[in-house]
């Protein structure tokens, strides 16, 4: 009963003054649209990225770094202050190269609960040739399911097919730009010249075209077996060996967990592609810091329209105290007007970042293998921009209806 | 003791702003019941004041405030104001409408917030003081629409709705011309007489004091009359 004398007021008030309770309400819509649609926009853009980055990258990858051996047995034998020693144009020896144990890596792998897919590579530079053509790139060895599986590759052969490399043991497939570049078309033959001085002639069994040029320019694929043969390796050699995990997130705690177990470098894309991650974060705050702004200003200006309607209804305030309204009542009136202007404008924003968001989607944009400007909605982003707009109505509705609540009938009455 | 309505012994108030100043200088009254009571003096002789001390919404005050028998000095401004909304009807000089409500819903508020009658009873009730009052007619027109003599009707209306045992008045003819003013003055003869409730009116208008039962006089925060 009580609640509803309260409300009927705050109805009043909000419907007599239609329009500055418009511009109140659009206030909101305004900062929550641009809340969902910044939101949903960058989510797009960080999933694209991450899309176009994870074609030719996996979320964990392990390698055996050639590293920088700063042994010097002469020091450690005469490791007396006393001693001077000179040595010149010293050589390091390359200790181990590559990974050997393979199969008894993956196999720990694979009993990992969060490992979805393991694949081995065996990268290595060429030369390809062709007639007099000769183009410097990269070979990668591939075991051809697991490698489909991580990386979706038979999906970007846009001629012969992916799993030919299966059964051709000399197949070879091209990097689109690659092939333009070397004349050469599906069927034809290429050559390839390793930095040892092994040469090949390798059958061309499918072009690839994936959504970054470089590697479109310079990569080919052949079946991981074929190329440790051209390299005279054993059936267990590996130069990466690559991992997808189930939530990409997620990499620290595996990697802890294998990191001791296995003597060889473990790096997350997190750690590889800091720019990724660096980028994604940036645009984020971006998106959050551009959002929270518009509602700021849209909560100021509720507070104004607030302010002035208690302003001008300071004698009607005096009157509801003297007819025995409490201050009580006098904030859930004023507070109520701010929390129907809150869930209106919720309302009438989530919608309209919808529509916005849509709209946007259907923007044509033929770049790096988009169509059409990216958007990626979160339920998680519509639950946020729905709480910061209650929130910002009702901060800017609480200090001036609690400055309502404290009027002061008798000075107002008496004038 | 029955009998008394509202009782104030040695009411002491001061003003601090913009110096320390007595107003009311120690103001003892008792007023029975279906007593029709008015308070003059020159202006600055304390009327006023004491009538927002009687009406509890002044508070900061010396002395004892006792109406139908609660005494209601040092009370919360919460519980005094549910004590106004059901015993205390208020009509002021300038009407103080709520001015986007009808008339009718300007006098269904205070009912409404004291919540003993249900909506459709409430409105009955209403409709039925704007018939005294003759306004039926302006019932659902916007308060702001009405004439300042309207307006004061409605304004009486809605300080009967909740038939307080008290009504106080600050000059409620004042900006009324001699027919309405005499009709307002009517209405609260009959209210006393008819329904035994004790009315409070602070006026200048020597016809308006002459007219009711007991005329209290005021010169300098003392009751000289």
């Amino acid at each position: 009963m009580k609640k509803s004398v309260n409300r009927q007021i705050a109805q009043v008030h909000l419907t007599s003054k239609w329009g500055q309770t418009v511009v109140a309400i659009l206030g909101v819509t305004f900062g929550v649209s641009i809340y969902i649609f910044m939101n949903s926009f960058m989510n797009g853009v960080n999933k694209t990225q991450d899309d176009m980055a994870f074609t030719s990258m996996s979320h964990i990858r392990i390698y055996n770094e050639d590293n920088v051996h700063p042994f010097n047995p002469v020091q450690s034998f005469y490791n007396s202050s006393q001693t001077l020693f000179n040595i010149r144009n010293r050589k390091s020896i390359q200790y181990s190269d590559g990974i050997k144990n393979t199969l008894g890596i993956i196999s720990f792998l694979e009993k990992q609960n969060e490992v979805t897919n393991v694949a081995c590579h065996l990268d290595f530079s060429v030369f390809f040739r062709s007639g007099s053509k000769k183009i410097n790139g990269l070979i990668s060895g591939v075991e051809v399911a697991n490698e489909d599986k991580i990386f979706n590759d038979s999906q970007k052969v846009i001629q012969g097919n992916w799993f030919d490399l299966n059964y051709r043991k000399s197949g070879i497939i091209l990097g689109k730009v690659l092939a333009e570049n070397l004349g050469v078309k599906v069927n034809d033959n290429i050559n390839i010249l390793t930095s040892d001085g092994i040469s090949k002639n390798l059958l061309v069994v499918g072009i690839i075209e994936t959504s970054i040029k470089e590697v479109d320019k310079s990569k080919a694929y052949i079946n991981i077996a074929s190329a440790r043969q051209i390299l005279s390796k054993n059936q267990d050699y590996a130069s990466d060996i690559l991992v997808n995990i189930k939530d990409k997130e997620k990499t620290e705690p595996l990697i802890k967990r294998i990191v001791p177990v296995i003597p060889y470098q473990v790096e997350s894309w997190q750690v590889a592609n800091q720019q990724l991650v660096a980028m994604t974060q940036i645009r984020n705050i971006l998106a959050i810091a551009v959002s929270l702004a518009i509602l700021l200003v849209a909560g100021f200006g509720i507070y104004n329209i607030m302010n002035m309607t208690i302003n001008e209804k300071i004698k009607e305030i005096a009157i509801l105290k003297a007819m025995g309204f409490s201050g009580g009542d006098i904030k859930t009136i004023f507070l109520s007007q701010a929390v129907i202007i809150g869930i209106v404008g919720d309302i009438l924003g989530v919608l309209l970042g919808y529509f916005i968001s849509m709209s946007v989607n259907q923007v044509p944009f033929e770049i790096a293998g988009l169509k059409t400007l990216p958007i990626q909605f979160s339920v998680e982003d519509f639950i946020l921009a729905i709480a910061f707009g209650v929130i910002t109505t009702l901060l800017a509705g609480y200090f001036p209806a609690s400055k309502a609540s404290k009027i002061d009938p008798v000075n107002i009455i008496r004038g | 003791m029955e009998n008394t309505s509202l009782k104030v012994k040695n009411l002491i108030k001061y003003f601090h702003d913009p110096t320390t100043f007595q107003v009311l200088k120690g103001v003892s009254i008792d007023v029975n019941k279906g007593e029709f009571l008015s308070i003059v003096g020159k202006s600055g002789s304390g009327k006023s004041t004491l009538l927002y001390v009687l009406s509890t919404m002044d508070t900061d005050y010396e002395g004892t405030l006792e109406i139908n028998g609660n005494i209601l000095t040092g009370k919360s401004q919460n519980e005094l104001s549910t004590f106004r909304n059901e015993h205390i009807g208020f009509v002021f000089q300038f009407h103080y409408l709520l001015p986007e409500f009808t008339c009718l819903q300007n006098i269904m508020i205070p009912a409404l917030k004291l919540g003993k009658f249900s909506p459709e009873e409430i409105e009955q009730k209403a409709y039925e003081s704007l018939r005294l009052l003759d306004l039926e007619d302006h019932a659902l027109k916007k308060a702001n629409k009405l004439s300042g003599g309207q307006q004061q009707r409605v304004a009486i209306a809605r300080a009967l709705i909740n038939s307080p045992s008290v009504i106080m008045g600050d000059e409620p003819t004042g900006n009324l011309d001699s027919l309405n003013a005499r009709a307002v003055q009517d209405i609260f003869k009959e209210l006393a007489k008819s329904y035994g409730q004790t009315i409070i009116c602070v006026t200048h208008d020597n016809d308006f004091a002459r007219n009711t039962d007991r005329t209290i006089e005021m010169k300098d925060g003392l009751i000289i009359n």
